[in-house]
């Protein structure tokens, strides 16, 4: 590192040493109470058993009962919608509750509103946008998950060519993209990824087109960012293999699925309880943003096509991600229209990342 | 680049079964003058139906499907009572009727844990050697058994619906009930008989969804897939034929848009998902302007609930 570089990095670093006091000095301010030993409830966006992102939290969820005491009641395919969300939202209010966790970016405002209306309550909201003094949006840092399971997928790709179908270009979908292509560089530089946007997260018709139309075009390996199974169920109907999303998808294509990114929202809902619990919580005014080291993702690694070696490497990772040694998005990165978009030796601010609307070369995908 | 056509015209047909199927069933409905927008509600629980039948009770894909024709057909008297016995206005019941399902369906699938639970469901047909032909094998000799029947199904229906007197009473119901009801045809019967079987063919469009197409019952997964058959009815001019040249048009647009971007064409996704969208677009306006001087080929008494009393 040369000598300006590091004073910018010094500078940079303490900036953001100076920010983090600064804002637990205020958060410490007016510290927020609930009266009471916790009564936690959930809103789920899905059927509980969705096999994906509903269930994730229907399987935190005895983990969390033991840690607070109590039974943790849950209502389940709560839409989208302020009408559909403050109905059982102030049911659990009346009946005593004091934390209510949601589960979708579409109860951002909803939960706003109640955070403001409920000051004694505190509201926590899975990929969400908002926040306050008693209210926390979180979500998992994906691209670190991702990154591990593009290695296992490289790894276990004969060509190389790798196919991933996904929902949305939303930045928490490319990031998931460009991790995943960085990861399996990481094993084969050649690798590339070919990406299929569905244009839908439920939808498995048009996932299992678009799993067929990779296959047939060679890919050997398919990631996925969609909400059902069926990517990883289509790849081993085909004879290939592939990595999930949300849960372990072996336990839908067990020859298939060599890894999958999972939530483990216990570890991280876990201590947030137990600091509501005790009276500590200070809720970040951006919202939590947990990785593999402090609980909101992880892997669930590998599948018998990752040999021994390539799986050493990929538990060696995944250790230098929890260490802080490989923070993934780092500079020198260009984009694939050879643009910069991480200096060298810099790496992507989260705002950057909430932004990401470009891909990394070696990513071929419709704009 | 003949490998790109070929998988693309092998993987249309199950992308345009469930439209021809849905579609089919709609128009035996509305040419006896029903107005039926409830396909989207039948898929569902012909395709939560037909699933559960393979996942619990352990029946073959092709019973299975039969299930779920038998579901929707049962779920549909619901429908047919209250547009046909108590007259209630057509496009209510419709919708009713399609919110209703989607509860019912996803209540089943979660009562009986059959949500997100992957089953081997129905394959291709086995034809052997004649599968491996190039060109020809995955294309003609690469579907499943549902896929190579809709043709038959749509003739028998075409044959039904212009040839007998069963059909030729079907018809009268839809244009002129007054006059059927004066020649002895019973209107109510004969509606309701038609809603029946309309609606049969629907679960069975919605059970080729979960059993044959994907394999797997989840929450809504025919995703507005009947409402597009409700389209393709206008777009038919309520004819089965024509309606099945637009399910296969719509298959065709729906296989190609993953494969062009699995090859590699950038394209801007948000225009491309748009496609299917644009194409009904254009074909409905040049019907229009091509059909402008025809005569109107929609039932005479489309969506006008009969009373025998009334003189209309």
């Amino acid at each position: 590192m040369s000598l300006p570089t590091k004073a910018v990095a010094l500078a940079a670093a303490s900036a953001v040493a100076w920010s983090s006091v600064a804002l637990t000095a205020s958060a410490l301010a007016d510290v927020f109470k609930i009266d009471g030993p916790p009564k936690v409830a959930i809103i789920l966006f899905g059927p509980k058993n969705d096999g994906g992102w509903s269930q994730a939290f229907e399987e935190a969820r005895p983990e969390l009962e033991k840690i607070i005491g109590a039974k943790i009641p849950v209502v389940e395919k709560v839409p989208e919608d302020s009408s559909a969300i403050t109905p059982p939202a102030e049911r659990f209010i009346q009946r005593g509750y004091n934390v209510i966790i949601g589960t979708a970016f579409g109860y951002s405002d909803t939960f706003k509103k109640l955070s403001e209306e409920h000051p004694k309550v505190a509201f926590l909201d899975a990929s969400g946008i908002t926040n306050g003094p008693n209210l926390e949006s979180f979500y998992g840092r994906t691209y670190e998950s991702q990154y591990l399971c593009g290695m296992a997928a490289a790894a276990a790709s004969k060509t190389g060519k790798l196919g991933f179908v996904a929902a949305n270009p939303l930045p928490v979908v490319n990031w998931t993209i460009n991790a995943y292509e960085m990861g399996a560089k990481a094993i084969n530089p050649d690798a590339t990824l070919t990406v299929v946007f569905t244009g839908a997260w439920n939808d498995p018709v048009k996932e299992r087109a678009a799993t067929t139309a990779l296959i047939d075009q060679g890919a050997d390996v398919i990631g996925q960012h969609v909400d059902t199974p069926t990517p990883q169920i289509v790849a081993q109907e085909r004879g290939v293999y592939g990595t999930g999303h949300h849960r372990d998808l072996a336990e839908f294509a067990p020859k298939a699925t060599q890894c999958s990114s999972v939530w483990t929202w216990a570890k991280f809902l876990g201590p947030t309880l137990e600091s509501i619990k005790a009276g500590t919580w200070a809720p970040s005014p951006y919202g939590a943003f947990p990785g593999i080291k402090q609980g909101g993702t992880d892997i669930a690694c590998c599948g018998s096509a990752v040999s021994e070696d390539n799986k050493k490497k990929i538990l060696a990772a995944r250790q230098d991600i929890i260490d802080g040694k490989n923070a993934i998005f780092v500079g020198p990165l260009a984009d694939r229209d050879g643009k910069e978009r991480i200096a060298a030796g810099a790496t992507l601010s989260d705002a950057d990342l909430w932004k990401m609307d470009w891909f990394i070369p070696g990513v071929i995908s419709q704009k | 680049m003949l490998q790109f056509l070929v998988t693309w015209l092998a993987t249309t047909p199950s992308l345009a079964v469930p439209y021809a199927l849905g579609a089919v069933g709609l128009i035996l409905s509305e040419r006896a003058g029903v107005l039926n927008l409830t396909a989207e509600g039948l898929m569902l629980i012909g395709a939560v139906s037909a699933a559960g039948a393979v996942l619990s009770f352990h029946a073959p894909p092709l019973l299975g499907m039969a299930v779920g024709m038998a579901a929707a057909a049962f779920v549909s008297l619901l429908f047919a009572a209250l547009v046909i016995t108590f007259r209630a206005n057509q496009v209510i019941a419709g919708l009713v009727t399609v919110f209703f399902c989607q509860g019912l369906s996803s209540l089943l699938g979660a009562q009986f844990g059959w949500t997100s639970k992957a089953f081997s469901g129905l394959g291709p047909v086995p034809f052997g050697p004649l599968a491996t032909i190039p060109v020809l094998g995955p294309i003609v000799f690469g579907q499943d058994l549902v896929a190579y029947l809709v043709v038959p199904i749509l003739f028998v229906v075409s044959v039904v619906l212009g040839r007998t007197r069963a059909g030729l009473n079907l018809r009268a119901v839809g244009e002129n009930p007054e006059a059927a009801d004066a020649a002895g045809v019973s209107v109510p019967i004969t509606r309701f008989l038609a809603v029946i079987a309309g609606s049969a063919l629907i679960g069975l469009a919605g059970a080729y969804i979960s059993v044959a197409s994907v394999k797997i019952w989840i929450d809504d997964m025919t995703a507005g897939r009947g409402w597009i058959a409700v389209a393709l009815v206008i777009f038919a001019r309520w004819n089965p034929w024509r309606a099945l040249f637009g399910a296969v048009l719509f298959g065709a647009i729906q296989a190609i848009i993953p494969k062009l971007a699995a090859a590699g064409v950038m394209l801007p996704q948000y225009l491309v998902l748009t496609t299917p969208y644009l194409a009904t677009l254009a074909v409905m306006i040049w019907v229009s302007i091509a059909r402008r001087h025809a005569p109107g080929d929609e039932p005479g008494a489309l969506g006008r609930p009969y009373v025998r009393e009334e003189r209309v």
